[in-house]
């Protein structure tokens, strides 16, 4: 049995990759695309709030919201000049992929050039440890679960309870009669988008104070969430959360059991998964 | 024998589309400049690469794999010259075989999972062969790599081709390679073959109605590209003398897809070819911006930019068709539905 | 027809015009008294996630060399020739090493190239030995027996500063300054296994030093397991093969983890004390030990006070362009102790073009260098014609500040 600092660890990274990982599922589900620039507007997100904080001197919360609304801005666009241009019917999931792996460059390009490569962190954002006896976690990392509860709760409440909500489940099942109804499934695209590039960012805030931000940082939380959202089954939310759990703890404890060939006994995971049953855990079978 | 008829419409184009290659072929003869010739051979081997991919994709499948692939050539080749003591052709000419059996024995098995699924599937066996090539360090050296030695020198009675000499004879070579795996693709895509490949994308269920066997047709493929990006990656790392894990990893896979893509998958060879070899030629140049960061940028942008004000679904070489369906003042044959109503 | 002709006329006489400028130019360098330029190729990573180490020493670099050729360069037949170094990056990756390696040699027409990286040293070795260049690189680590570095193909490969054996000078100075340590953990990226590991591992047996290593994938960013599987074996003393991302997040992640009494260190040096303290809490970070070059401080270790003046110097010059003050103290190291062993041998050999007489020169001969002085060793261990080793030397985080904490002097070679 792995000691508690093991389990808080892959707590933690499950929090990411989960809040990740329900974006990634959310633009899915409507837009039928996979957005691979999904860890840059992470990256985007660390940077946003690393500004707001150490230059602005914002209180990190707000920080928070102004990178989530920022980010979310800036997915709009993508989706509005980009992504919908791109997405015809045929090879359109491809196409949008090269789009949104071009991206990736460009973004990433366009953060080292303004902000410069080396690591950067916001460590005196909520300092301190909080000592259990057992084991001690930092109120950082105490910070980043409740978030990510938070969130969670308000993406219910956003889906669930609300019209917007009711708007994209329509859309997310059956498009077609969600337009014979008045719903206009190019606004709620942008929307999505939005909303899914706004998760992206606030999982890279809330990891600012935790982890170093540079320009590369997205690119293993994006890889990682994508495995979540495959063993979780693509297009299911409940199985992003789930496949966000079950990564992070996963990869805490494999790398704590047998070190560094952690990596390995994922990827094999995953294509075991794929090859038993293709649809995850919890997702249909795609169309 | 008489030539009773020239279509001139086909004829022009492909005259026009000789020029460059023909003087793709005399460039040594002007010029012996290491750095240009080198721009152009580690084009070329991209571009065997990207037609690799785009046999996959005429199947209906994107693999994101395709670096592992080249890795594999590499690696075996490496390999076999370094540790078994080999000498270079016999080895070259395993790396492919090795590669092709390698592809046919994953392909069979991830191959029932089609769409996305098989991309990540791809994706994820690529990342498992470099973390593999990493840490099997008594087989591959590690991070630090192997280092494969050039050719050995070809002795045609009193004149020597020395590889280590000068980069001629690696450019021929190369330009050798490209040409017969254009020939075997260009012939699979002309026959019944390729007509296959080509039933399985546009509808799968009606392909399978027809009595024809999915997996066979879609094995077939990824082992052919297997087998020519297995080449590639063996010469890859024997023109560089040098192969890592890190050298054909993700990003390499993602740039291969990105190369046929933009070029257009509309044709099997020439898209490819033309987007490899202008994406590679774009992005060395690139490179050599003074401003760090720019060179991603600018790659990412002009990528962007192409694909969304190019016609939807299509890549550059078919703004040639285009052009020369202008030229000779032809009516638009088929338009791609466009997705709104 | 008119437009043509007047066209002919002024390309004609641009054409004349630029010749007669080239050959003044071309007059103007063949004069007695100004000095010889002698260019140097440096390869190292300006871009990706490695450039912060690239990125650096560009300016300390770039001043020192000013201040050399000022002072005089040095003489060749008693002709006063001048460095000039040529930067280029090799995007951290073997192909982009070899590509730099190529484009410094056959487009730039260098005859030396010095690079640090140790991903690129076996391509731009094959490179620049097959152009006859000499290449001087730090590292070491292919060096060793088994490893990739092969003598007799790459006569013109020299090492200086090897990293491994840094790293184990690094360690005696920690055991020294440790005397009660109970274990040392070592941490290392994968891309970091291989054969100069193992000659770390043997000479740490050797000395007697009771080590535990872990390697962790590339790009981790969560360590509590790595750090959980230290402290099951027993370790107090972290010290890190010299990724300065993994050594912050070690460092801030065993304090939250309570492990607050452990050392942790990298080899690669502070690059900033700064951004340790940005991304560990200043907390975690006081004590962080690193790689030192204030040759200034050394007490063990006798440096030419000449060099060190202009250390100091440069120091100061590079503060003032960056308007902060610049603290890091690595390219010290290597750089200018490259530049210095060629342009003795230079010296020595009284020749810049036969590369054949400087690497005679090179074998066996006494450097004076910026990290102190040398004999190079012909027969050294490892089959390498030419290596030499380094100060172990350690900073550490104090304040805010990258202060001098322990040295362990040089050992003369065999």
């Amino acid at each position: 049995m792995p000691p508690a600092a093991i389990w808080m660890d892959g707590l933690i990274q499950s929090c990411i990759y989960m809040t990740m990982a329900f974006g990634m599922v959310l633009v899915f589900s409507i837009l039928g695309i996979l957005n691979w620039a999904h860890g840059q507007f992470y990256m985007f997100g660390g940077i946003v709030v690393y500004y707001a904080v150490a230059a602005a001197g914002i209180p990190f919360p707000i920080s928070l919201l102004i990178s989530a609304v920022a980010v979310g801005v800036l997915g709009m666009l993508v989706e509005k000049l980009i992504i919908e241009r791109v997405n015809v019917p045929i090879y359109g999931p491809l196409y949008v992929g090269v789009a949104t792996i071009s991206l990736i460059f460009f973004f990433e390009g366009a953060a080292s050039m303004l902000f410069g490569m080396q690591d950067k962190g916001l460590s005196m954002v909520y300092p301190g440890v909080l000592d259990l006896g057992v084991f001690s976690v930092s109120y950082q990392k105490i910070g980043v679960v409740i978030f990510t509860v938070i969130v969670m709760v308000a993406m219910y409440i956003v889906l669930n309870l609300t019209k917007i909500g009711l708007a994209i489940r329509a859309v997310s099942q059956e498009p077609v009669a969600a337009n014979l109804y008045g719903i206009s499934v190019k606004r709620i695209s942008v929307i999505v988008m939005g909303i899914g590039c706004a998760m992206a960012a606030m999982a890279g805030s809330i990891m600012a104070p935790i982890y170093p931000v540079n320009p590369f940082m997205g690119r293993i939380p994006m890889i990682m969430s994508l495995l979540a959202i495959v063993i979780g089954g693509i297009g299911s939310l409940t199985g992003a959360i789930v496949g966000g759990l079950i990564l992070g703890f996963l990869n805490s404890v494999i790398a704590y059991k047998i070190s560094y060939f952690s990596e390995v006994v994922l990827f094999i995971l995953v294509i075991l998964i794929l090859l038993v049953r293709p649809q995850g855990l919890f997702g249909a079978s795609l169309k | 024998m008489m030539i009773k008829y020239i279509d001139w419409k086909v004829t022009i184009p492909r005259i026009v589309a000789a020029v460059p290659i023909a003087i793709l072929v005399f460039i040594p003869v002007f010029s012996t400049s290491r750095d240009t010739l080198s721009i152009i051979i580690l084009s070329g081997v991209w571009v065997i690469a990207a037609m690799g991919f785009a046999m996959i994709l005429r199947t209906g499948q994107f693999s994101m794999g395709q670096a592992a692939f080249m890795a594999i050539g590499g690696y075996a080749s490496a390999i076999l010259t370094v540790k078994m003591g080999w000498s270079f052709w016999p080895s070259f000419f395993m790396a492919g075989v090795i590669s092709g059996i390698i592809a046919l024995i994953i392909g069979s098995v991830v191959l029932r999972v089609g769409n996305i699924y098989f991309s990540i599937i791809t994706l994820s066996f690529g990342e498992i062969v470099r973390i593999l090539a990493q840490n099997l360090e008594g087989i591959t050296h590690g991070a630090r790599g192997l280092i494969p030695p050039s050719p050995e020198p070809i002795v045609l009675g009193s004149f020597e081709i020395n590889f280590d000499a000068s980069v001629v004879p690696y450019y021929y070579f190369m330009i050798l390679l490209v040409a017969i795996t254009s020939l075997v693709f260009w012939q699979i895509n002309r026959s019944r073959l390729g007509g296959t490949f080509f039933s399985l994308a546009a509808n799968q269920i009606l392909a399978e109605h027809q009595g024809i066997y999915l997996m066979k047709y879609r094995v077939i493929a990824f082992t052919v590209a297997g087998i020519f990006t297995g080449f590639a990656g063996a010469f890859y790392a024997h023109f560089l003398e040098i192969i890592t894990p890190y050298m054909l990893g993700l990003w390499e896979s993602i740039q291969i897809m990105i190369m046929s893509i933009v070029g257009g998958v509309s044709s099997l060879v020439a898209g490819p070819l033309v987007g490899a070899v202008l994406l590679k030629v774009l992005s060395v140049y690139l490179s050599r911006l003074p401003v760090y960061g720019i060179h991603a940028l600018l790659f990412g942008g002009a990528v962007v930019l192409v694909l969304v004000f190019l016609p939807k679904g299509t890549g550059l070489i078919d703004l040639w068709k285009k052009f020369w369906r202008k030229v000779f003042n032809e009516p638009e044959w088929y338009e791609i539905p466009s997705i709104d109503e | 027809m008119k437009k043509w002709n007047t066209m002919i006329t002024v390309l004609a006489s641009l054409v004349v015009i630029s010749g007669m400028f080239c050959m003044a130019h071309a007059q103007g360098t063949a004069a007695p008294d100004t000095p010889v330029i002698v260019k140097v190729g440096f390869p190292g990573p300006l871009s990706g996630p490695a450039s912060p180490w690239g990125q650096i020493g560009i300016d300390a670099y770039n001043s020192w060399v000013e201040l050399f050729n000022k002072q005089g360069g040095f003489k060749v037949n008693g002709k006063t020739h001048h460095f000039e170094i040529i930067l280029v990056d090799d995007k951290n990756t073997p192909e982009g090493g070899a590509e730099a390696a190529k484009k410094l040699i056959y487009e730039d027409k260098v005859k030396f190239i010095a690079g640090h990286w140790s991903w690129n040293f076996p391509s731009i070795s094959k490179v620049a030995n097959r152009a006859k260049v000499i290449f001087l690189t730090r590292t070491g680590n292919e060096a060793v027996p088994g490893g990739i570095y092969d003598p007799k193909t790459m006569p013109y490969t020299v090492f200086a500063c090897p990293s491994h054996e840094q790293y184990i000078n690094d360690v005696f100075a920690l055991v020294e300054a440790f005397p009660k340590y109970k274990k040392i953990g070592i941490y290392d990226s994968t891309q970091g296994k291989g054969i100069g590991w193992d000659y770390v591992h043997q000479e740490l047996d050797k000395a007697g030093i009771r080590w535990h290593h872990e390697w962790y994938p590339v790009g981790t960013v969560a360590f509590a397991p790595y750090i959980t599987r230290f402290a099951e074996e027993g370790c107090d003393i972290l010290y890190g093969g010299g990724d300065i991302t993994a050594a912050m997040l070690m460092t801030r992640q065993r304090w939250e983890m309570g492990y607050k009494n452990w050392k942790v260190g990298t080899a690669g040096g502070i690059l900033d004390p700064n951004i340790i303290i940005e991304v560990a809490g200043n907390q975690a970070a006081q004590g962080f030990i690193g790689q030192y070059y204030t040759i200034w401080n050394f007490k063990k270790n006798k440096v030419n006070p000449k060099y060190v003046k202009m250390c100091q110097d440069v120091m100061q010059i590079v503060s003032k362009k960056q308007g902060e003050p610049f603290t890091y103290t690595g390219w010290i190291g290597w750089g200018p102790n490259h530049l210095l062993i060629l342009a003795q041998a230079m010296e020595k050999a009284g020749t810049i073009d036969d590369p054949d007489k400087i690497m005679e020169a090179i074998r066996g001969g006494t450097f004076d260098t910026t990290i102190g002085k040398f004999t190079m060793s012909g027969e050294k261990t490892y089959g390498s014609p030419v290596v030499f080793g380094s100060p172990g030397a350690l900073s550490r985080i104090q304040g805010k500040k990258e202060v001098l904490f322990t040295e362990h002097p040089m050992k003369p070679l065999p």
